[in-house]
């Protein structure tokens, strides 16, 4: 409509003027507009089809070499003749590493986000929300240097025997905390994960939780709910959409981080019942060995690369399926 | 509608004829109230009687919300808003620093002027609430859910649905579901906060028709823009203008003959 209206003043001031010509300019640079933003929907889809494509030819000599066995063959041994590879000891400490990090920073990281808007005075939610995204600017370099310095040594010479004495005698415990004190270990990356995680899972938060309408919250309370009782019954379900979300990116970047995990995790294939042992990720195995390997032994390095992007399609998938789960609880 | 027009006679509230005085139920006396510097509130003084409906007018900004939400201390919220002055429910100081304030929003219950179901099934919207005070069993939550529902006029529109959420009602729905919510937790005052200003005419006339039939179990206080809704639903009439209490009396003397010029004013559409 406005389109003929601004045609219509163009006639009154030049006189006749060829509405058609107008018009199919128009539609020049609507159709230019429309390929440009639908080439660049599209090539997501070839980059992703194009990786995919290009692991799985990287990965085909090992897949046919081991096939399915691949998976739980714990055995890595790349310098025999020929090569024995398992991916049982990085999947492992690829899911362990991660499921404890979540296991922590979801509910720090929740927590830091619900003092910093329900409970926080005006004149501390700056300082911690900078801090916060501080946390997230540090690179994961550093990250690695301080697990190695700093908390391998912390972990191994005091919290370690700590949990050692405390769960002595305990059935399962005690061997998840058993064994000789070590540096790097399977929880000191996780915990390094879970400190590199916690921005995502704040930040998201706390953005989410903003967004919750204030009265919402002020018929909560004026029911007499506590703060607690708000935050788990209003503002959670509330935006549970959003918190999951940022969930899902802080797992992908544990899932996926490399550096501080390969500088503090002990690059051991060994599986060890105890978490305080070394350990490896798929991402750390890749890391540490790709420039020295050839033939088999970089096909299979490939083959983990591909096996964590699986990985990472299965977690994420999980996630959409507990979200419709949690829609249809909620009566959706 | 048959509902509608039977809980019309149930009720058996005239309007045109006062009801007699009741005994105070919360009690108010030279109430100030703040926003940091801003004086919001200034000296007010009234009573809400027992079981009866009290409505408080003016035009935007006079502090009548303000008032309703010093009543639960919903205020305390929020940085740098204080009240001075005197607030009693019955015995309780509702202004004491130490009150227990969910104990206090238990008993003093608010509905608000947008709908706000919360983010779950219709069931759990009621049930939430009971939970919060009493550790009940699974039948006798049924009961008090049914009970609720029925109270807010929704229960034979929701029956067949109570696993539905909360947010798949209408709002006229939605706003019975916040009173069923309210009624449930069995409170002495319930707080209505321009109630109706976001529901069509006839979600308005079912809201109005349960506020009468809940002043015979609940002492009531209805903010409105709406004087024909003040004059509808009230027994007693406050206008409020810049933060005072200009007028406050029988509702049928201010909507005919009221004392204070600027009501006369306000009534009659001179401004507002």
């Amino acid at each position: 409509m406005a389109v003929q209206s601004d045609t219509s003043n163009v006639i009154d001031a030049l006189g006749p003027y060829d509405r058609a010509k107008a018009l199919s300019a128009f539609k020049a640079g609507d159709l230019t507009f429309y390929w440009i933003t639908r080439i660049s929907a599209i090539s997501v889809l070839v980059i992703l089809g194009g990786i995919i494509i290009s692991l799985i030819i990287g990965a085909w000599p090992a897949m046919r070499e081991y096939g399915f066995a691949f998976l739980w063959t714990q055995r890595w041994a790349p310098s025999a003749d020929p090569p024995v590879l398992g991916a049982l000891g990085p999947v492992y400490g690829t899911l362990i590493t991660s499921f404890i990090a979540m296991l922590i920073a979801i509910p720090v990281g929740l927590g830091i986000a619900v003092f910093l808007t329900e409970l926080c005075p005006q004149l501390l939610r700056r300082p911690i929300g900078i801090a916060i995204e501080l946390l997230a600017g540090i690179p994961s370099i550093i990250y690695g240097m301080w697990g190695f310095f700093v908390l391998g040594p912390f972990l191994a010479n005091t919290f370690q025997p700590f949990m050692i004495r405390i769960f002595d005698g305990v059935p399962v415990l005690d061997a998840v905390f058993a064994g000789p004190p070590s540096y790097l270990s399977l929880f000191n990356a996780a915990l390094i994960l879970a400190i590199m995680v916690l921005p995502f899972i704040t930040a998201i938060s706390v953005d989410v939780f903003k967004t919750v309408p204030p009265v919402l919250k002020e018929a909560a309370y004026g029911m007499g709910c506590t703060t607690w009782e708000v935050v788990r019954n209003v503002v959670i379900p509330y935006t549970r959409v959003g918190v999951i979300g940022g969930v899902m990116l802080a797992l992908g970047r544990a899932l996926g981080e490399t550096m501080a995990v390969t500088f503090i995790i002990g690059n051991s294939f060994r599986i060890s019942s105890s978490i305080f042992a070394p350990g490896t990720t798929i991402s750390a195995a890749i890391a540490s060995e790709f420039a020295e390997s050839d033939g088999l032994h970089q096909s299979g390095l490939i083959l983990l690369g591909l096996l964590l992007f699986v990985l990472t399609f299965f977690v994420l998938a999980g996630a959409r399926l507990m979200l419709l789960r949690l829609e249809k609880k909620a009566g959706k | 509608m048959t509902e509608l027009s039977v809980s019309t006679t149930a009720a058996g509230h005239v309007p045109q004829v006062p009801l007699p005085e009741a005994p105070p139920k919360v009690t108010v006396r030279n109430l100030n109230f703040y926003y940091g510097e801003h004086h919001a509130l200034k000296n007010i003084n009234l009573t809400l009687g027992t079981n009866r409906v009290t409505a408080f007018i003016g035009p935007s900004g006079c502090g009548k919300s303000t008032l309703l939400r010093i009543f639960n201390r919903m205020y305390d919220l929020y940085p740098g808003q204080r009240a001075v002055g005197q607030l009693m429910l019955d015995q309780t100081n509702i202004l004491d620093p130490r009150l227990d304030l969910n104990l206090l929003r238990a008993r003093v219950g608010m509905v608000f002027q947008k709908p706000t179901p919360f983010p779950m099934t219709i069931y759990e919207n009621i049930a939430f609430g009971i939970r919060l005070y009493e550790k009940i069993s699974k039948s006798e939550m049924d009961d008090r859910v049914e009970k609720a529902l029925r109270g807010g006029a929704l229960w034979n529109e929701v029956k067949d649905k109570l696993n539905a959420s909360g947010l798949s009602l209408s709002g006229g729905q939605q706003q019975r579901l916040c009173i069923a919510r309210t009624v449930a937790v069995r409170p002495e005052v319930i707080l209505f906060d321009e109630p109706c200003s976001a529901l069509d005419p006839i979600s308005t006339a079912k809201v109005e028709e349960l506020i009468q039939e809940l002043s015979e179990d609940y002492t009531i206080a209805i903010v409105t823009h709406n004087m024909q809704q003040a004059a509808r639903v009230s027994d007693k009439t406050a206008f409020m203008y810049l933060g005072e209490l200009i007028e406050f009396d029988d509702t049928n003397k201010i909507f005919t003959s009221p004392s204070d010029r600027r009501t006369q004013d306000y009534i009659t559409g001179r401004f507002g």
